[in-house]
């Protein structure tokens, strides 16, 4: 009780004062336009605009004598939205001290990181609300295939940005090797011993990255987004193709898997007759050439 | 100094343009970049696989025949690549019998076999082939890269059928950090990989190896091409290597699985531990003679990788060769040539005794009901 108290009253304040910035705003934005200047001595045209902006502002003042629904969803909203606002800000603000002062390896990771916490917290909830209604488990599906789609885009990122680094310190070496030569007076002649050079650095520092934990966890996390995506796609696909008359990937897949079985049976058959009546007729020392003649082409 | 540096760059231009104008031509005009061109017939089918044997080129100086077991990543065609670099032709021209194993491409109902299926089903039965065809009750086995690690596990398991045993560039040890496979496949959660994608893509293979050296692979290999786009011979050349390189069949998810598992994370193969369809493989019961190769410089399967096999062997007659070269120089680098075909027929001639029931191959009559054979 208290709260409804509460926050009606502190929300339609709230809500009362971001229309009143908002006009105010506007008000002086129009002010400052010459044509609809109230103070350029009061032509036609500009009369007919003041009145304008009168009108609009008393509409706009008015907002909070709106129905009381009206009034209340509006509020709801506005509640909603200035809450996500503050969220976001705060986020940017993070995101910007994350660049400050930052290495070249961190300066895209910031933002990567900074993104998935916004959508872990913001979006993510949304993807794994339970479904209701007839078709909840097809829409569940869907909503795990489009978050694990997000998580997989974002994993990837992070791959192709880890991928990137090499380039990156290569070519600060570079422009630092360079700097130092060209001060020494021995800076190359041709464009072919700065390839030399940069490519040398790249590789190293590709091998550096391949051998670090960094990156082998980096990997894991990929090839672990790549499959948990694959895997909701597939379900999802299982749903529509199960309103079709053609066989899924699972259908194919336990045929092809009775089918390996059963061809090893007869295989197994197969080699135990071969060699079941030869060892009886043919001596010790050809048995080697007897055995295996099962070689079929089962096609 | 304004006038001669206006001079030089005019100079640069003026060849650049002429480059161009030649790498035009080259492009635009007849190309041979046809790989794999030694005559073969296929005399033997099962499933996906097939057994080629290499049409001879002369009289045929080995009584023991030779199969080759390539690997399941990337085609054996890179063994008959190009004219003058071509370990087909070369043990060819020795008088060699030469079968080689075509894997062929896995389909979605393939990624349930497993290596035991490759070894103990596909091969087992491409070698009794063999020995009935020829009559003969063992034949000389070469492997290449994982083709020789399956070798190894079938020389352990069926030693009496396997006369001179032959690996090169085999990964049998997985105890190493100086191969990037090793560190990044010893974490990897090779289960869900497989559960989620059956047959390993074939194009995700790709991407790996790219990832190995991308500064070689990716940037330092093209710009190379471009330098060199107006000379005929490397462009097709380049291109029947780059033909090979991203011919990539997929893998068979369950082979993947334990290949992964019993060997990049366990280890068990270089400690007799693996087991294939309930058998052991004890690498002591390797007791023909063997010869190991493997690439100094190969950053796919390190000298670690490939050295420790003959200590665990239970041959007497063995020898480690080390090359200066990569994992695929071995094969086709000019260099190697003379050095890695011309010392597997040395060493298969010097074991090559005879045998007394050898004889040249007889008409076969192949399973599929025709007769395959010549």
């Amino acid at each position: 009780m208290k709260e409804e108290q509460k926050g009606p009253e502190g929300s339609e304040a709230l809500l009362s004062a971001w229309m009143k910035m908002a006009n105010d705003f506007w008000g002086s934005m129009i002010k400052t336009w010459p044509g609809f200047s109230t103070s350029d001595g009061g032509s036609p045209a500009a009369e007919k605009e003041d009145k304008a902006q009168v009108k609009m502002k008393e509409a706009i003042d008015s907002v909070p004598s709106l129905p009381e629904t009206v009034s209340k969803i509006s509020r709801f909203a506005f509640e909603a939205y200035s809450n996500l606002q503050k969220q976001w800000l705060d986020y940017m603000g993070r995101i910007g001290k994350s660049t400050e002062g930052s290495k070249a390896e961190d300066v895209n990771q910031g933002p990567l990181k900074a993104w998935m916490q916004i959508y872990e917290k913001e979006f993510r909830p949304f993807f794994a609300m339970p479904q209701l209604g007839l078709t909840r488990f097809y829409q569940e599906r869907m909503a795990q295939a489009m978050d694990q789609f997000n998580l997989y885009q974002a994993a990837m990122g992070d791959f192709y940005n880890l991928l990137y680094r090499p380039m990156e310190k290569s070519n600060r070496v570079l422009q630092e090797e360079l700097a130092s030569l060209a001060e020494e007076g021995k800076a190359p002649e041709n464009f072919q011993e700065y390839y030399r050079f940069w490519l040398k650095t790249l590789e190293g520092h590709y091998m550096t990255l391949f051998k670090s934990s960094e990156f082998i966890q980096t990997l894991a996390e990929t090839m672990k987004a790549t499959e948990n995506f694959m895997e909701a796609r597939q379900a999802v696909l299982q749903d529509l193709l199960k309103f079709l008359p053609v066989p899924t990937n699972k259908d194919m897949e336990d045929l092809y898997q009775e089918l390996y079985v059963l061809k090893k049976k007869v295989k197994e058959l197969e080699m135990k007759l071969a060699d079941g009546p030869t060892k009886k007729e043919k001596p010790a020392k050809d048995k080697l050439l007897n055995h295996g003649e099962s070689g079929h082409s089962y096609k | 100094m304004e006038k001669a540096a206006i001079h030089t760059n005019k100079e640069e231009a003026e060849k650049a343009q002429e480059r161009i104008r030649k790498a035009r031509d080259v492009l635009f005009g007849p190309l041979n970049t046809s790989i794999a061109p030694s005559p073969y017939e296929v005399v033997y089918e099962e499933d996906r696989v097939k057994l080629k044997r290499y049409t001879p080129v002369t009289e045929i100086q080995f009584k023991t025949p030779l199969l080759v077991v390539y690997a399941l990543i990337n085609r054996e065609t890179m063994l008959d690549l190009q004219p003058g670099r071509s370990v087909v032709q070369t043990l060819l021209k020795a008088g060699i019998d030469l079968y080689m194993v075509d894997w062929g491409y896995p389909r979605f109902k393939d990624k349930f076999l497993t290596i035991d299926d490759h070894v103990n089903g596909y091969m087992d039965h491409m070698i009794d082939f063999i020995r009935k065809r020829h009559d003969v009750p063992q034949i000389n086995l070469m492997g290449i890269c994982m083709g020789g690690s399956f070798c190894v596990m079938y020389s352990a398991l069926h030693p009496e059928k396997i006369k001179n045993l032959v690996t090169t560039v085999s990964p049998t040890n997985f105890d190493t950090d100086q191969g990037l496979l090793h560190v990044w496949f010893r974490d990897i959660d090779v289960d869900r990989v497989v559960d989620t994608f059956g047959n390993i893509p074939g194009d995700l293979m790709n991407y790996i190896f790219l990832l190995l050296n991308p500064a070689r692979l990716v940037i330092d290999k093209y710009v190379g091409f471009i330098e060199n786009m107006d000379n005929r011979p490397f462009v097709e050349n380049f291109i029947r290597m780059e033909k090979w390189i991203f011919d990539s069949p997929d893998v068979p998810g369950e082979t993947f699985r334990q290949f992964v598992k019993d060997c990049y994370q366990k280890n068990l193969l270089i400690q007799s531990k693996m087991e294939l369809g309930g058998r052991r493989v004890d690498l002591k019961k390797i007791t023909m003679p063997l010869l190991n190769f493997y690439g100094q410089f190969d950053h796919l399967v390190p000298p670690e990788a490939c050295n420790l096999i003959s200590k665990k062997v239970g041959s007497q007659d063995k020898e480690d060769v080390c090359l200066d070269t990569g994992h695929i120089g071995i094969y086709v680098s000019s260099k190697s040539q003379e050095e890695f075909a011309p010392k597997i027929i040395r060493w298969l001639k010097e074991r090559d005794a005879p045998i007394k029931t050898g004889r040249a191959p007889r008409k076969h009559r192949a399973e599929t009901g025709t007769d395959q054979s010549s």
